[in-house]
């Protein structure tokens, strides 16, 4: 977001496109492959919600609940119904979008605890209405979910199909951050009445973030159910929403690759290490917690800052020295019309 | 009323109450475009408040806030800020994890007209406005003399840089008229020297300035006209000359 | 018809304790912790394993249930609020308090698992109905609480302290009041308090380890519609909140409850922001 060129930083995204892009030749473990695959769905889905809790600073803990309406709408039209797979991914992220419109419609104008609870219980309400809603939802026996036909069935094409998704998401959302967009954003998180006094709709600008990341989260929840193959409401449960969360907050806030990082690791550290898995959650509130308390403003910051330690920057007192001329000019060529 | 050379900001006999108390009782001001108009008064006397009924933070009790006939009191803070009303803060307001010129170009976003969709897209209007806000923001900041510190994290300014900066925000905005709240609290004498050079240039493109300041020296010095509070009520208005010999400013000030 | 009633009544109990305990903690920090409904969980676990596990009587089971209670209340202050209370205004404090609760309930569920168990029998009463000491209990405790932390607010020296805290927490600085240490005693209350909230209504609950963020969404809501800092307000939206879901869940079924909870919220707020008994803050640019 800052001055320097677009171009900084192609060569190492280049590689890095490209070695994801050849992990499936490259992988002979197929659980490795599904663990690759699961961590960019949830990327899809932390991508968006970064959005809004790592620029905008609105702390939703309820996206969990976008994501099981995601993939219950999946679920539902394309194995119920048998509806073509893509074209309900598609329809699953407009309908939690929706979903996303009414849930921070009333919730996004109150103060911060207060979000965060709405979202928290909307989290518990998906899961309450999953269950309830029996007809729908086969209530706590759960539903099957379909593959995608073709050869994007296949492991390693399903994994190209969430891996082109999510790079589209990943493309929008950094588009976001780096245009004036991002600055609107990032004003709302840190001093939201200064956002106010250059003219930031602050309300709508919050609404229409959290629509996307709905939007998001119900593409991955598309993408998830398939992957998993089926789906209860137990799948849903609270401590995933706690999970997206920890990786953005532990990621760092304002960046994208922060939260990616965060998403890859703490997807598949759980997964890798078999003591992590035994304590779960607990240690996700252990990380939480020593982030919050040691680098509130995230790892990926405190790398920065390592950086910058050993590379020390010359900053020489400057005293500051109007050039009135170039003032006159400049306020001469930005006249209103 | 007299309209001289275009629009007048106006606030007409606002009245403003806190839990009772009555921070500010019918008072008027109007702010002409290349006026320096200033505001002064003892702590408490209202002064900020009456800044934050301009700018929309507060809304009056009784009395109106126009925009030349536009009648503004209702209208939140957002739309006045794309009216071209713009303002600092005592305290500066600034992202501190973003770099100067970042800072600078959030006063841009009333020119923006690209969509979220067409953002997140990248399409060619988005890009378009980017760039010119760019050039717009770091032609200010080298104009307000920060040529040297775009890159630098607004976290890490020194204290006449942020005030300096808050500044800058506020003309990236092309405002018709800046309201400037304290701006040379904190500042050494020569910083302040620069301030009152800054100021008169904005005067001179045609903005409308409102300067509330405790500094009653650098308010006379600067300002066409000035307005004086006390506890809520205007006690004197004229300018520079006469405030300065007015019995009741002196009777404030000197505490007789 | 009774019995949905009482259950509701005793139940808007909990929820209520549990706002009491919310604002004991806001009233000293102006923090709304995530753990608040984990103090309950706590107590009911440490309840049933005190007296059902170990079986130890109620003498010594409830203060060590409220002492298990208040020493969780003080490593809350002292992890989760301390260090982060002090930094500027950036809500820290809702993502450590996130991570203590989150904490507390995985260990619990780790420890005693994660099934509901019973709680036992406090009084010697045999099942009577509407009567029960499952209803009554809570309910009872409730008031006791409410008429507690209010004689202790206007006639003890430290409850003095609390409100001028709450009012002003930098002029209670300036004259001389050690805010640290009030806010940490205002912790140790609010944990022992929560704790036996959690103890006298686990027959209803059961011992079971993840109640604690249900109770802190209902609580919080309870709190919100009755208005925060307000115990009057508590007591009113908890008994609310309790009655409506369980009437609603009567007629709809009892898997709508959170739905009922956070439109009752959405509701109040759109009518009254402040709550019913809450003061409207002016906010200063």
């Amino acid at each position: 977001m800052t001055a320097s060129s677009p171009w900084r930083g192609a060569l190492p995204r280049l590689a890095g496109g490209l070695a994801l892009i050849l992990l499936p030749l490259v992988v002979s473990n197929q659980y490795h492959l599904h663990l690759a695959s699961l961590i960019g769905a949830f990327w899809i889905l932390v991508a968006g919600l970064n959005l809004v809790v790592g620029y905008t600073g609105q702390l939703s803990v309820g996206h969990v609940g976008l994501l099981a309406i995601g993939s219950y709408t999946f679920a539902i039209l394309a194995g119920k119904h048998g509806w073509d797979p893509i074209l309900t991914t598609v329809v699953a992220g407009l309908v939690c979008g929706l979903c996303g419109f009414l849930v921070g419609l009333p919730s996004l104008r109150l103060p911060e605890f207060y979000f965060a609870m709405s979202t928290l219980a909307f989290g518990l309400i998906v899961t309450e209405l999953a269950v309830a809603r029996t007809e729908l939802t086969g209530g706590g026996v759960g539903l099957p979910a379909p593959f995608f036909p073709g050869p994007l069935g296949t492991p390693s094409g399903f994994y190209w199909l969430i891996l082109a998704a999510a790079g589209l998401v990943t493309w929008l959302t950094w588009n976001v951050t780096r245009f004036m967009w991002g600055r609107s954003l990032v004003a709302i998180r840190d001093s939201p009445v200064a956002a106010a006094s250059v003219g930031v709709p602050v309300f709508r600008a919050k609404l229409t973030v959290f629509v996307f990341s709905g939007v998001t989260a119900g593409v991955a929840g598309a993408l998830f159910s398939s992957l998993q193959s089926y789906i209860t409401p137990d799948t849903f449960h609270f401590e995933l929403s706690l999970f997206f969360f920890v990786s953005i907050i532990i990621g760092g806030r304002g960046s994208i690759l922060g939260p990616f990082v965060g998403t890859a690791v703490l997807t598949a550290l759980p997964e890798l290490v078999a003591p992590l898995a035994k304590l779960g959650t607990f240690f996700y509130g252990l990380l939480l917690l020593l982030v919050v308390l040691l680098v509130p403003e995230g790892v990926g910051r405190l790398v920065q800052r390592v950086i910058a330690a050993l590379r020390p920057p010359v900053v020489e007192h400057h005293a500051i020295r109007p050039d009135l001329d170039r003032l006159r000019a400049a306020l001469r060529a930005g006249a209103r019309r | 009323m007299i309209r001289a050379g275009g629009v007048v900001l106006r606030a007409v006999g606002v009245t403003k109450e806190f839990g009772g108390l009555r921070a500010l009782d019918g008072v008027s001001l109007d702010l002409r475009p290349g006026e320096v108009h200033g505001l002064i008064g003892p702590n408490g006397s209202g002064k900020t408040t009456l800044l934050n009924l301009l700018s929309g933070y507060y809304e009056a009790d009784a009395g109106h806030v126009l925009l030349d006939d536009l009648d503004l009191s209702r209208e939140p803070v957002q739309c006045r800020a794309a009216l071209g009303v713009a303002r600092t803060f005592q305290t500066p307001r600034l992202l501190g994890s973003l770099s100067v010129l970042d800072n600078a170009m959030l006063g841009g976003w009333p020119d923006v007209g690209a969509s979220f969709v067409g953002t997140a897209l990248a399409l060619p209007r988005a890009r378009r406005e980017e760039t010119e806000i760019r050039e717009r923001a770091r032609a200010l900041l080298e104009g307000l003399g920060l040529g040297y510190a775009l890159d630098r994290r607004a976290n890490l300014l020194e204290h006449a840089e942020q005030r300096f900066l808050e500044i800058g925000r506020a003309l990236v905005l092309r405002p018709r008229f800046l309201m400037l709240d304290e701006p040379a609290a904190g500042l050494t004498i020569a910083e302040i020297d620069y301030l009152g050079e800054i100021i008169g240039v904005i005067r001179e493109s045609g903005v409308g300035v409102l300067l509330v300041e405790h500094h009653t020296d650098f308010v006379f010095r600067t300002c066409d006209r000035v307005t004086t509070l006390d506890l809520g009520r205007m006690i004197a208005h004229g300018t520079p000359e006469e405030v300065r010999k007015d019995p009741e400013v002196v009777r404030v000030y000197l505490g007789t | 018809m009774l019995i949905v009633l009482v259950t509701g009544l005793a139940i808007g109990s909990l929820y209520a304790m549990m706002g009491l305990v919310y604002n004991v903690m806001y009233s000293t920090s102006k923090v709304l912790s995530m753990t608040t409904g984990h103090l309950a969980m706590l107590g009911a676990v440490f309840g049933a394993w005190f007296m059902g596990g170990l079986g130890w009587p109620i003498w010594l089971g409830l203060p060590a249930a409220a002492a298990v209670g208040a020493a969780f209340g003080l490593l809350t202050d002292v992890v989760a609020i301390r260090r982060v209370i002090t930094r500027s205004n950036e809500h820290l404090w809702l993502l450590s308090t996130l991570a203590v609760a989150t904490m507390v309930q995985q260990a619990v569920g780790l420890w005693w698992g994660t099934e509901p168990r019973p709680f036992p029998r406090l009084v010697p009463q045999d099942p009577a109905g509407a009567l029960d000491q499952k209803y009554w209990l809570p309910i009872v405790l409730v008031l006791l609480m409410a008429a507690g932390l209010g004689l202790f607010y206007r006639k003890t020296m430290f409850g003095k302290v609390f409100v001028a805290m709450s009012e002003d927490a930098f002029a209670a600085r300036a004259r001389g009041i050690a805010t640290n240490r009030v806010r940490a005693m205002s912790y140790v209350i609010s944990g022992a308090l929560g704790a036996v909230a959690g103890f006298a209504t686990g027959q209803l609950t059961y011992a079971f380890f993840a109640v604690g963020t249900l109770l802190t969404l209902n609580g919080f809501v309870a709190l919100a519609v009755g208005g925060l800092g307000s115990n009057m307000g508590a007591l009113v939206g908890g008994w609310a909140l309790g009655i409506i879901s369980m009437v609603a869940s009567h007629y709809f079924g009892g898997e709508y409850q959170q739905t009922i909870a956070i439109g009752l919220l959405m509701l109040a707020l759109l009518v009254r922001p402040q709550g019913i008994f809450g003061t409207r803050q002016v906010r200063a640019v």
